[in-house]
């Protein structure tokens, strides 16, 4: 009972963050691309219950900033402007998934601007560019994921299934995709591409490269899985009954995989995240102003940045959770697996 | 009627790493005529199953040598390619393993592994081959049809499960079934019930069986000839009256008296309790 509640209860976080990335449009209350150039590298904005009188107010609102004469490029709190945070307020115009068309953000400022989490160099908002850079790496990470997946099952179950020299050849081809620096195998492969590609087909193409070069780990679970499950009683009759290999594989052996193929895609999608993140900090992710995960973080890469504006690290702490309920998902997933194990 | 199968000197040689091959059958001919139900007996490890898994031609060439012949309607299936294979099993002979439990995906709902099998065989659309699955159930007796049709092999008994997996070998009207102890796990209810059915079978689908089982009321009550096996050979041949009255070998009277002393009115008095029992479901 305990084990099911942990399960579900992954499974509804990881629903959330996703449903929030997916609804980034409602949720930031600033384009991924509207600059503030009065604002750069702002640090985060406080919310306010109580004024600098102590008067409490029931609406939260931010304090207005302005600049420290003292001290050249940093920001004072301003006490004289309050702005209250009002919800659904209009703002500018997304569209969610690309289709449902709305102007309505979740909370903002009607005067002045809320910076949770601090702006980047340009003045844009890193909060807003948090959840819509989700969507590029959260996408990164299914697509390399599912063609991981795709590629083990079919490699491991034709090793398993027929064994012998195929089984010798594609395992050993296997070790060699484990033993393969991938981060330089993609510069390798952005190097072969002619420059004048669009930038987000590069990426899409080093997404689905990551995932196909990532084959060998799933392929080796899978294999494992399928030399028992040929071995079932079931397979042999369904042979007996005129099936042929390719039925076998597909019908009554690879869905003894499907467990531990869903184990390995939640614990293979946070793992892709972070190659995403690594491609695009080095600058070969999506080009700006689309953000990313990495693309956040590739600031980092100054060292004026990291040294003065400790908000620009707050993208890498908020990863933690999301990888964490994956992990999370994953071990309940397995447990599952193993106790259904037929 | 004309001889259906012929088996000429089958031989089985397991392979084992790095130890002397084991010789499960050893020079086995014998025929089945059309219609016929011949049972085949022996104790375990004798060859029984060895012998019904080669006539299926299942076993992998790196595991096992076979040799030998195996004529059914004229075909030689030994040494046949394995895309002609295919087409043969299940449609001109099927194997009903011993445990359905096990013989039953259990990720796929009953009615949809007996329409698999029509799918496989007939080029049918697949809501037809689903229709036609129901038809079958319906014939072994699954007379709630629907409801066995849409239930994963964990909810049906043990029995049912045997009858799905009947159902199975029967869909596609094989001229030879092949029952490798189809009794072994069910309860004597259900044995009952699924003997009688057996007998329903024969005679209206006019088939063919080939059944193997170390027990004597089975043969008794089924089987039309016996042929009994001992370590890969067959040593002894002949009705079950015939070989019950003089068995050649001590070993025969052991099999048929064994365990329960049947006696000779066994198969009467096993007729009448069959006939009188209407089998579950």
């Amino acid at each position: 009972m305990k084990r099911r509640y942990k399960l579900w209860a992954t499974f509804a976080v990881l629903a959330g963050f996703h449903a929030a990335i997916l609804f980034a449009g409602f949720l930031a209350p600033y384009s991924f691309s509207a600059q503030d150039r009065d604002a750069p590298y702002a640090p985060p904005s406080r919310i306010h219950f109580f004024d600098s009188h102590g008067t409490f107010h029931a609406r939260p609102f931010v304090y207005g900033m302005k600049d420290d004469p003292e001290n050249y490029g940093t920001y004072r709190v301003d006490f004289q402007q309050i702005y209250p945070l009002r919800f659904f307020v209009t703002g500018a115009p997304y569209k969610i998934a690309g289709l449902l068309a709305s102007r309505t953000h979740c909370f903002g400022t009607a005067p002045g601007h809320v910076f949770l989490m601090g702006t980047d160099g340009y003045g844009r908002d890193q909060f807003s560019r948090l959840l819509y850079g989700g969507q590029i790496s959260l996408a990164a990470g299914w697509i390399a994921a599912a063609f991981s997946i795709l590629f083990g099952a079919i490699i491991g179950g034709l090793a398993g299934f027929y064994g012998g020299w195929l089984d010798d050849i594609l395992m050993r081809g296997g070790e060699l995709f484990l033993a393969l620096p991938w981060l330089y195998f993609l510069f390798a492969v952005r190097a072969a591409l002619p420059l004048q590609v669009a930038q987000w087909q590069v990426f899409l193409l080093l997404v689905v490269v990551i995932g196909l070069i990532g084959w060998a780990r799933p392929a080796r679970l899978i294999r494992g899985i399928v030399m028992s499950a040929k071995e079932r009683n079931f397979v042999t009759a369904a042979r007996a009954f005129g099936a042929s290999d390719a039925y076998l594989l597909r019908r009554h052996v690879l869905p003894q995989a499907y467990g531990v193929m869903l184990t390995q895609m939640t614990l293979l999608v946070p793992q892709y995240i972070l190659a995403e993140v690594t491609l695009t900090f080095l600058g070969l992710g999506v080009g700006e102003p689309m953000p990313s995960w990495g693309s956040l973080l590739a600031s980092l890469q100054q060292y004026y940045v990291l040294a003065s504006y400790w908000w620009m690290f707050l993208p890498t702490v908020l990863l933690i959770p999301v990888f964490l309920t994956y992990y999370a998902a994953a071990d309940a997933l397995q447990e599952r697996v193993k106790s259904v194990a037929l | 009627m004309g001889s259906l199968l012929q088996v000429r000197n089958l031989t089985i040689r397991y392979q084992v790493d790095g130890a002397e091959p084991h010789h499960a059958v050893n020079d086995v001919s014998f025929d089945l005529v059309s219609g016929e139900v011949v049972g085949l007996m022996g104790e375990s490890g004798c060859g029984k199953s060895s012998t019904a898994l080669a006539l299926l031609g299942l076993f992998a060439k790196q595991r096992a040598e076979v040799a030998g012949s195996i004529v059914l309607c004229g075909q030689e299936l030994l040494g046949m390619k394995e895309a002609e294979l295919q087409k043969i099993r299940g449609s001109k002979i099927s194997l009903v393993f011993q445990e359905p439990g096990i013989a039953l995906s259990p990720m796929m709902r009953a009615g949809d592994q007996v329409a698999e099998v029509i799918h496989a065989h007939r080029q049918w659309s697949w809501k037809r081959c689903r229709a036609e699955a129901e038809t079958i159930l319906a014939r072994v007796g699954l007379g709630s049809a629907a409801r066995v049709f849409s239930a994963y092999p964990h909810q049906l008994s043990g029995g049912q499960q045997q009858r799905v997996v009947l159902a199975q070998a029967l869909c596609c009207e094989p001229s030879l079934l092949v029952a490798d102890e189809p009794t072994a796990s069910l309860d004597a209810r259900s044995q009952a019930g699924f003997l009688a059915l057996l007998r329903g079978i024969r005679s209206e689908f006019g088939i063919s069986i080939l059944l193997i089982s170390h027990s004597p009321e089975l043969q008794a009550s089924v089987a039309d000839r016996l042929l009994v096996m001992k370590n890969g050979r067959i040593i002894e041949e002949g009705s079950f009256e015939g070989l019950y009255e003089n068995p050649l070998h001590e070993y025969t009277r052991m099999m048929l008296r064994r365990p329960y002393g049947v006696k000779n009115e066994s198969r009467v008095e096993a007729d009448a309790v069959l006939q009188g029992n209407s089998f579950d479901e």
